[in-house]
């Protein structure tokens, strides 16, 4: 290994080649060099959850990072108040929405619950998963269905991921979404079994045709009637198969189950997990995941236990994971929301999601969102910009129950520089610097004094830096 | 759509901040005198544009080109085989899909070919794998995060001095950046829709601060390498000129034609205004989703050629009027074909070889390659006879007039049949 000075540390500038993995996922700890700092404690919110307020900081900056880690990932506050009274608003609205059977509607309540979960955590890893197993509304033309499945995924985001795998194999929406509601003997129907492969557990290229030819036998006679899983026996190839290698698979639970048994499996669940909490742009070596992987595999597929890993690294709070993701648009829009006490018209929000690029319940087809740096592009750039204008100017949104204008005063801020120091810290990645300080103060149109906190926000938007993690 | 362009009004100072940038963060120059002089210029052959339409799902080659005498696609599909007389015929042994009537007509013009049994050795079934081969022309192991485009872009840019501020490529969808447009120093715009290009907060200062951040590296960061931020600036800057000169482009009175109202008429009416205005670019590049027809494909496949075609005609038609029509070549193509034998689900499953469509100018041939074989099949697929790659091969050289040498791994013999070559 190439290196020479000390291989203990992890640089904001090393490249992953140059480190050890062992040393990389160690549990971080503060240090004189290295405080539990705003910095870390708001990256640590961004990417475990939406962006935090200055309240949600602070009890976190009053622990230990892992404890911090520990009671986003493993705490159970089920029995908390503020939990109760949450799921009690979002099953209620949950029940008004379905009555409209119309699955945007549906969008609309997830978005409502990012906006307003005390378990931001939850909500993420559901995201994850439901880009994962992404299932598109438009086909499954069922909001009931598009419900069950969302309650699956958050009934198991952090949960064991069998289960998860076992689950969404007799999802109605996932079958319907593959084309999977009839499964005959005489043509079996291959696309449910390729993606399971393909997308879902092992990646292209680690298994062949004739398995997929195979698993797809396994899975006739799986049917959805009357929206739900049933299994059709006369339907049903039961020859003994041989899948992956393994002879003698007959149902298809024990095919699932051998296709998680695949080496290819861990590598693959962990390196995307990898990408969507630390960096889409570093492409880590199988062996830099190793340890991530075999926490996976040592756990019986614990996902709980790979995220708080992940979460508590020393890659992730020493400080080489900042400004290394792009924003997606939910984080882009529920962390500045969320940063800013901000309430709207949530039907308007979710349309508008939508036009950059990521519409929940809607995603682009089997594969989910690619992410990374394909979340940028021009009309997607100006979509952004304009996503942050109209909502400042949208005529029933305000920050903490008033107006734009009374909410910076309550912050302190008496002016646009004041303003957008304290935004940015909680924010950018970095702090405001005096050459954009200028240029916000040159932006801003002085005939109208009522309106310099809109600009400002304004200005803020139209940054690069506001699309970095 | 038209009078939200004409409400919107630039401030002179915003046009000259434009102008002082560049769309493709690596061509200098002044947008205004460019858009004077293209306005006067009448075209050249130097100024031919490729136009991609990507029909993403896998279409069904044999239900879209229909072997129509023989008997084995009617045993292979008892329940979606078309019915021979219900096939448009253009010769003995194939035809159209009913709802093709519009491509028929371009037939009859001699402006429509199709291209038989088109594909790749050792075909992937796999969505997603077998777009990025066709998009970069590489299996997965020897992959860089580039395509065939934007490498052709690099040829053109080495080739041309240009004054032009107009980007060489244009993605229109909402869909992600097409690979194939990708390369290294190339910034291709993608454009859900030319309602969201109006940068509403924008002001002299944010545009002047994100260019401040992209000039400290002037070429445009490669998808995969350099600095985040970089990218991001470089990003900002390009679509921000992008906005204010494809309004100005739009801002001129729409006469577009008929165009069908569907999502494919709106993506190719938007890029014939785009061409009467004159723009520089060379390749637009847009998609239509919806091929991968597992279960009750007749109807859903049936509406997806009826709206290609319909499309496709409106497009051609309006060039025509427009005195356009032999510079503006049209590519049609899927990442592959279905199984020749339908599945039990009346769908159809991932295959392999499958024709591809060129459109517009006038061709020497209607059909270049033979009838696939429905006899001797590859896994029950069909076989391919020529590689996507002497497609490319041709249009690169032949019609764009770049080098295919260095956006081909190898040389790959050119398709004469088509008689593109001026």
């Amino acid at each position: 290994m190439p290196i020479t000075m000390n291989s203990k540390s992890i640089l904001p500038t090393m490249r992953l080649e140059d480190m050890d993995p062992a040393v990389a996922w160690q549990a971080w700890e503060p240090s004189n060099e290295e405080p539990w700092d705003n910095r870390r404690a708001s990256l640590l919110h961004r990417r475990a959850g939406f962006s935090a307020t200055q309240e949600e900081l602070r009890p976190t900056l009053s622990i230990r990072p892992d404890e911090a880690v520990a009671k986003m990932v493993r705490d159970d506050t089920s029995d908390s108040t503020e939990l109760i009274a949450f799921e009690k608003d979002s099953a209620e609205l949950a029940k008004s929405v379905l009555a409209t059977f119309d699955a945007k509607q549906l969008a609309s309540w997830w978005i409502h619950r990012m906006l307003n979960t005390p378990k931001p955590l939850i909500e993420k890893m559901t995201l994850f998963w439901h880009g994962h197993f992404a299932t598109g509304a438009e086909k499954v033309q069922d909001a009931e269905l598009m419900h069950t499945q969302n309650t699956l995924l958050r009934a198991n985001s952090l949960g064991n991921f069998r289960n998860l795998a076992q689950g969404i194999a007799k999802d109605p929406a996932m079958l319907i979404y593959l084309d999977s509601v009839s499964n005959r003997k005489a043509h079996a129907n291959e696309n449910f079994a390729r993606e399971l492969m393909e997308l879902f557990c092992l990646g292209e290229g680690n298994y062949s045709e004739a398995d997929v030819q195979q698993l797809a036998k396994c899975f006739t006679g799986w049917e959805i009637r009357r929206k739900q899983f049933r299994f059709n026996p006369y339907q049903h190839d039961d020859s003994m198969k041989t899948l992956l290698g393994k002879s003698g698979i007959e149902s298809g639970e024990s095919a699932i189950d051998c296709v998680l048994a695949s080496p290819y499996m861990p590598r693959f669940i962990v390196r995307k997990l990898f990408r969507f909490f630390v960096s889409e742009d570093a492409n880590p070596s199988d062996a830099f995941l190793l340890p991530l992987a075999e926490r996976f595999t040592q756990t019986n597929y614990s996902i709980a236990s790979v995220v708080e890993m992940l979460l508590g690294s020393r890659l992730m709070l020493s400080g080489w994971s900042i400004g290394r993701k792009v924003r997606s648009p939910i984080e882009l829009a529920i962390g500045w929301m969320r940063t800013m006490k901000c309430t709207t018209n949530v039907g308007f929000l979710s349309e508008r999601l939508r036009t950059i690029g990521q519409a929940v319940l809607y995603p682009p087809n089997v594969k989910g969102w690619e992410g990374g740096r394909a979340w940028i592009n021009s009309s997607t750039l100006v979509g952004r910009a304009n996503l942050i204008y109209e909502l400042i100017n949208h005529e029933n949104t305000r920050f903490d129950g008033v107006p734009l204008l009374a909410f910076a005063e309550r912050k302190n801020a008496k002016d646009p520089s004041q303003l957008a120091a304290w935004f940015a810290q909680l924010f950018f990645v970095e702090d405001i610097n005096d050459t954009e300080r200028e240029r916000l103060s040159k932006s801003l149109d002085t005939s109208k004094p009522d309106r310099w906190a809109n600009q400002t926000m304004i200005y803020l938007a139209s940054l690069p830096r506001i699309h970095l993690s | 759509m038209n009078h939200h362009l004409n409400r919107r009004k630039f401030t002179t100072a915003s046009l000259q901040a434009a102008s002082a940038l560049a769309i493709g963060a690596t061509a200098p120059g002044g947008w205004m005198q460019s858009l004077a002089a293209s306005l006067t210029q009448q075209p050249t052959s130097q100024d031919r544009v490729l136009v991609v339409i990507q029909l993403s799902g896998g279409n069904d080659g044999l239900n879209t080109i229909i072997p129509y005498t023989n008997e084995l696609y009617y045993k292979a599909r008892p329940k979606l085989a078309i019915p021979k007389e219900d096939v448009i015929r253009f010769n003995s042994e194939a035809g159209l899909h009913p709802s093709m009537r519009g491509i028929a007509s371009l037939i009859e013009d001699k402006n429509f070919c199709v291209l038989q049994g088109v594909g790749y050795p050792n075909p992937n079934r796999s969505h997603f794998e077998s777009m990025d081969i066709w998009h970069s022309c590489q299996r997965k192991e020897s992959r860089s995060a580039d395509g065939w485009l934007g490498r052709t872009f690099l040829q053109l840019n080495q080739q041309t001095s240009t004054d032009s501020t107009d980007s060489l490529g244009l993605h229109l969808g909402s869909e992600q950046l097409p690979m194939a447009l990708v390369a290294r120093g190339v910034q291709t715009p993608s454009l859900a829709s030319i309602e969201q290009l109006r940068w509403k907060g924008k002001t002299d200062s944010s545009m002047e601060s994100s260019d401040a951040q992209s000039t400290t590296k002037r070429k445009a960061p490669l998808e995969s390498d350099g600095n985040l931020l970089d990218f991001v600036s470089a990003s900002t800057s390009a679509a921000m000129q992008a906005s204010e000169r494809l309004e100005k482009a739009l801002a001129s009175p729409d006469s577009s034609g008929d165009f069908p109202n569907s999502q494919l008429g709106e993506k190719l009416k938007v890029i014939s205004r785009l061409l009467l205005a004159r723009l520089k670019t060379r390749v637009y590049y847009v998609t239509l989703d919806g091929f991968d027809t597992h279960a009750n494909q007749l109807l859903a496949h049936a509406g997806l050629l009826r709206q290609w075609s319909e499309a496709l005609h409106a497009f051609h038609k309006r060039l025509n009027t427009a005195g356009l029509g032999d510079r503006v070549l049209v590519m049609t193509f899927s990442e592959f074909g279905r199984r020749v034998a339908e599945n039990a689900s009346q769908g159809t499953d991932h295959g392999a070889a499958a024709p591809a469509f060129l459109s517009g100018p006038k061709f020497d041939n209607t059909i270049v390659g033979d009838q696939p074989s429905l006899s001797q099949l590859d896994d029950g697929d069909l076989k391919f006879q020529t590689d996507f790659r002497r497609v490319y091969a041709t249009l690169i050289e032949d019609w764009l007039g770049a080098s295919s040498n260095g956006v081909l791994t190898e040389e790959y013999a050119k398709l004469p049949q088509l008689g593109l070559k001026s």
